[in-house]
């Protein structure tokens, strides 16, 4: 077995352990679920503990034989695709406040980086995508977006 | 046979607006399948909030989702055919046969002819549904809560059996699924379930952030590592027309091909991939005589392109008929049902006709659409094949954004859907399959409240459940979809290699 698919296992594996203990916690949750009625024999417990039963179950015959899945990344690649989810962050926290517009800007231009583009293309790709969808949406389907507390 | 909601669909779909609607959803469809990285599964997802906060009534969005289904599933062809990368799952097989056409010089040709073939597909697959649906509808009507839970047991059943390589995985994926249907109110009792007292949380996970965050989110992730290298867009296309001998020579593949395609479509949970694939190899077996399949053969090319246009039409089947998505895509425009408060099942063809009517009409105008859009645009198609991913992906992203602030006008589920994305991602890199938890999701409150009903119907007794003769017979078909494969899997395995169907998520 050649170097990466084994190492693809154990990612499998931590996965595999993730998830079953995804269904222990789901498990105990769902058991300990209030309620002050119920109009069914069943209740409002009885699938969640099932599904985690059926989930422990399932997660068992995955660690026993996890199968193949992808090379996980690492190093600069795995940098570049962490600031795909934070340059989104950045942009929700600037949507409220800055404007669809800006925090869309900002989203466009640092992804378009992070894919490759050469910083110059990706403002202005920034700059038309930010036009083309704010107009696409404010005055074309007329979709609430927010302006920016900044502006208004 | 009543086929009067097919008439009262011809005029819904035949009025201006949804006219219009259907064309831009075709157009809009088959740009999505052409290009490599999205699906119709993505273009739906982010289609479909922002048609809802538009307020289109349901006919008209289902009519908009329906036609870029359909059009992805022709668009699919046309980079697999000039670039070798299949634009979605359902057009793998085109590019067996489609890309050497295409090196051959008779790119242009192998368009036209797989343009002809999807047409052929699809309008025998939306024939199928047409007859079909009122027949299987009038057969369930008689379900009750207990069938309805034996039927959904039956649909995973497939599900895990079919759908990519991996069982345990796809099983995992509907159990998630089935688990993140639980969060919130249950209605039975008043409970808050796992909503962790956060009140966006009370009325369940949102569709919407769930597919958005599971497709497009994790996709654009996805997208960072398999950017496409080396991958050269054929652009001499040689003459565009379609010789009458090949047309001649793929009738048969292409009769066979709609055939099979639309048969894997109405079972449950199994899309283009499997039909494509199924087709293929059927096509091979019977046909490749001289050992041309693979080499450029037009029944390789148009045998699959034919089964993956009637698929999608086959999967609307059990959506409209009993409310089980017969595949990925249809369950996200089961999702997009319930957005508007519509439960679907056996009551819906005669309870909204304009909503069923409606789809079946506009597939038979949409395919007309398709053709006349496909044969003289193909060009205009394979130039959208050379949009960099660094504008692309960024329009993905804003489209998400927008999709789910449209509909919640809340950051709070623009968050739910990025933590969402990550995990979709994680699961996807390990090799699951996304479609089964869209599809546990969505059948999960059904399955939940039929298994409840109909327990307090027996008072408790689970007996109830294997009492009635369909119960029974779903029980054995469930068993035997999960058990034959197994074995056939175990036969074949002495022989060759298992064709590849690749586990991915447009199905």
């Amino acid at each position: 077995m050649s170097d990466g698919t084994s190492s693809s296992t154990w990612v499998g594996r931590i996965g595999g352990v993730c998830l079953l203990a995804l269904a222990i916690a789901y498990g105990i949750g769902g058991s300990q679920i209030e309620y002050a009625f119920a109009s069914d024999p069943l209740g409002p417990r009885v699938m969640p503990v099932l599904l985690a039963m059926l989930l422990a179950g399932l997660c068992l015959i995955y660690l026993v034989r996890p199968g193949t899945s992808e090379r996980f990344p690492r190093g600069r690649l795995l940098a570049r695709i962490l600031a795909v989810p934070a340059l989104l962050v950045t942009s929700v926290l600037l949507l409220e406040p800055a404007g669809f517009a800006i925090s869309i800007f900002v989203m466009t231009v640092g992804v378009g980086w992070v894919f490759g583009a050469p910083l110059r293309l990706a403002v202005i790709g920034g700059v038309g995508q930010a036009l083309l969808w704010w107009s696409v949406f404010a005055y074309l389907l007329d979709v609430y977006l927010p302006a920016g507390r900044l502006f208004g | 046979m009543n086929l009067d909601y097919l008439w009262h669909g011809f005029s819904v779909a035949l009025t201006m607006q949804n006219l219009l609607i259907g064309l831009a959803g075709c157009f809009i469809g088959t740009l999505v399948g052409a290009l490599p990285a999205i699906g119709p599964i993505n273009g739906i997802a982010l289609l479909m909030p922002i048609a809802y906060t538009m307020g289109l009534p349901a006919e008209s969005t289902m009519i908009l989702l329906a036609a870029v289904y359909c059009g992805a599933e022709y668009g699919g062809r046309i980079s697999s055919i000039l670039l070798n990368v299949p634009g979605d799952a359902g057009a793998v097989m085109t590019a067996l046969d489609g890309y050497p056409m295409a090196k051959q010089g008779r790119a242009g040709e192998a368009l036209m002819l797989s343009g002809l073939s999807s047409f052929v597909g699809g309008m025998l697959g939306a024939l199928g549904l047409a007859l079909f649906a009122p027949l299987l509808s009038g057969l369930a009507i008689g379900f009750g809560p207990a069938e309805y839970f034996v039927l959904m047991v039956f649909a995973f059943a497939t599900l895990g059996s079919m759908v990519g390589s991996q069982p345990v995985k796809t099983l995992i994926g509907c159990t998630l699924g089935l688990m993140l249907a639980t969060v919130g109110l249950d209605a039975t009792s008043g409970a808050y379930r796992f909503t962790f007292n956060e009140p966006e949380l009370g009325d369940g996970i949102d569709f919407v952030v769930l597919v958005i965050g599971l497709f497009s989110v994790s996709e654009a992730l996805l997208m960072l590592e398999h950017q496409a290298v080396g991958v050269t867009v054929i652009r001499k296309l040689g003459r565009m027309t379609a010789r009458l001998d090949d047309i001649r020579k793929s009738i048969g593949a292409t009769l066979r091909g709609s055939a099979i395609g639309f048969v894997v479509g109405v079972l449950p949970g199994t899309g283009a991939s499997v039909s494509s694939a199924v087709s293929y190899t059927t096509e091979k077996r019977i046909s490749d005589t001289e050992g041309t399949f693979g080499k450029g053969d037009v029944r390789g090319l148009t045998a699959p392109e034919a089964a993956n246009n009637a698929t999608a039409c086959g999967a609307f089947v059990p959506m409209l008929t009993l409310g089980v998505p017969g595949s990925g895509t249809t369950a996200v425009m089961l999702g997009a049902l319930m957005l508007y408060n519509i439960q679907p099942g056996p009551m819906l063809i005669t309870e909204r006709p304009e909503v069923v009517g409606g789809l079946v009409a506009s597939l038979f105008i949409g395919n007309i659409l398709l053709l006349l859009l496909n044969l003289p645009l193909v060009n205009i198609f394979a130039r959208v094949l050379t949009v960099p991913n660094w504008l692309l992906v960024p329009g993905i992203l804003v489209l998400s954004i927008v999709g789910v602030y449209s509909t919640h006008a809340s950051v709070f589920s623009i968050f739910l859907m990025l933590a969402v994305g990550m995990v979709g991602w994680l699961l996807r890199k390990a090799g699951f399959d996304m479609a089964p938890i869209i599809l546990g999701f969505v059948l999960g409150n059904v399955m939940e409240v039929n298994l409840r009903n109909a327990l307090a119907i027996s008072g408790g007794d689970i007996a109830i459940l294997f009492q009635s003769k369909i119960a029974i017979i779903l029980w054995v078909l469930a068993i035997a979809m999960a058990v034959l494969p197994l074995v056939a899997g175990r036969r074949s395995k002495a022989k060759a290699p298992a064709t590849a169907v690749s586990p991915e998520t447009s199905v």
